[in-house]
């Protein structure tokens, strides 16, 4: 039932944002800077995965791959 | 393309800035790329950080950890771009043996190191897609791991949507130092979806379903040894991360949130929302504050610290009639809430350096749990995070 409300709120998604304005290559000027990446540090996004890894039971949902360690 | 700036300014008396956006908008041409496109980077980049953790609670600290790690990420040929990843850890303190008592009384305490890499290829095809093949090797005195993935993107013509998906595989050894020396076995699989959608020209949004599935070795062999540690052989994990970024033109800010649901079969169900607020100031400084909070179930196998009133501590009620069920007394699959509180700042140079430093304070406590009652009788889990780096772009 989870797995059906989750495609269903994808689809939701996407096509919500098909009906949206398109944003034009010319307006993409704030979208480019670096603060707006969603990981725009990449040795801190690692530190910060491998902290809570550690240290909680949570995790994954950015990348895959990452491998194990230790710590856990 | 100085010429072409200054001929459309003249002409449509447009703000440089907004102008200048624009034109860094392009593709190949800007220093960081818009954030649902698919296009291969021109630009190297090499990081360094230095990292140090310690963690502590109130009967005395428990783990120091330092790590210094490099990243580079550089175009080589043909659309082809290579990154390459390497961190050592030094970890020395003390681990509890059960619950929260610490094992650094009357046992050793511990002392390791970790070397860590990681290297991927990524190829840009003519059709905004990409993929991205990453091998990584992880090796611990007693933990040995090897792991690989890959990652394809693809966006639609007009670089507003990019979905991901991506596949990845861990075989893992641990060989722990106690007890007879055995090797045992870890795999996992992991698994992801995801869709990148630019909004409107100041917003961005991210949605991943993540799975992965575990097998093997999944208990802890300290806290078997020293306490009472039995997991179930298999775990299966999935989490859904949603990700919404906005810009402030007022206030030259960007606001980075981001929830990730989690549910696995070892019933720990999570929660975590983040917030960071990417403050640009004058003379290329940026200060970054951010909080992140998370809570979490118990694992269903997780018993308190109430002790069989025969055996004591660290045996929970009923053990002698059921020595063979799942247990586990390890904080990490109790019920808690936790608060982490941060704060970056940074500042770019010419030549495109930057540099930075953060500091975070983390806590994690029972009743901070909110949708349900936390774990009792455990010590307050602190932790001091601080992290310097070196970053250069060319």
């Amino acid at each position: 039932m989870k797995r059906v409300l989750l495609v269903v709120a994808a689809c939701v998604l996407v096509t919500a944002c098909e009906s949206m304005p398109k944003v034009q290559p010319w307006q993409k000027g704030n979208l480019a800077k670096p603060e707006m990446a969603f990981d725009p540090d990449t040795l801190e996004a690692r530190f910060a995965d491998h902290t809570y890894f550690s240290k909680e039971a949570a995790s994954g949902g950015a990348g895959v791959g990452g491998g194990g360690c230790g710590c856990n | 393309m100085r010429v072409q700036l200054n001929t459309m300014q003249n002409r449509t008396r447009t703000p440089a800035r907004s102008i200048l956006a624009a034109a860094l908008a392009l593709p190949g041409l800007l220093p960081g790329t818009s954030q649902a496109q698919v296009t291969a980077p021109n630009a190297t980049l090499v990081q360094f950080k230095f990292l140090y953790y310690k963690d502590y609670q109130q009967s005395g600290d428990r783990m120091t950890i330092k790590s210094p790690a490099l990243y580079l990420l550089t175009p080589i040929v043909d659309d082809w771009v290579f990154e390459i990843g390497a961190v050592y850890d030094s970890i020395s303190g003390a681990s509890p043996y059960y619950h929260t008592t610490l094992s650094g009384a009357s046992g050793k305490g511990i002392q390791d190191g970790r070397t860590a890499a990681d290297v991927t290829f990524t190829k840009y095809f003519a059709n905004r897609t990409s993929v991205a093949v990453r091998a990584a090797y992880s090796n611990e005195n007693d933990y040995k791991s090897i792991a690989g993935g890959v990652t394809i993107r693809h966006a639609t013509p007009d670089q507003n949507t990019t979905f991901t998906l991506g596949g990845g595989y861990s075989g893992d050894q641990v060989f722990p130092e106690v007890g007879t020396p055995q090797t045992y076995y870890k795999r996992t699989y992991d698994a992801i979806v995801g869709v990148s959608q630019v909004i409107t020209p100041n917003d961005t949004a991210q949605l991943n379903f993540y799975h992965a599935y575990q097998s093997g070795y999944l208990t802890d062999p300290y806290k078997a040894y020293y306490g009472v540690d039995n997991r179930p052989t298999t775990r299966s994990q999935n989490a859904l991360l949603a990700r919404w970024n906005h810009y402030f033109d007022w206030a030259d800010a960007t606001l980075r949130t981001s929830y990730r649901y989690y549910h696995d079969d070892w019933e720990v169900s999570a929660n975590t929302l983040t917030l960071d607020w990417a403050q640009t100031l004058p003379g290329g400084w940026v200060l970054t504050p951010g909080l992140r909070y998370t809570a979490q179930s118990a694992a269903f196998f997780y018993f308190d610290p109430v002790y069989d009133p025969l055996l004591g501590a660290p045996f929970p009620p009923g053990y002698l009639l059921n020595p063979t069920a799942f247990y586990s007394e390890d904080q990490r699959l109790s019920a808690f809430g936790a608060i982490t509180a941060g704060l970056k700042v940074s500042k770019a140079f010419a030549g495109g350096w930057i540099i930075d430093g953060k500091a975070e304070y983390y806590e994690q406590r029972g009743d901070w749990r909110i949708g349900g009652d936390g774990s009792p009788g455990l010590e307050t889990f602190k932790a001091q995070i601080y992290q310097v780096g070196v970053t250069r772009k060319f």
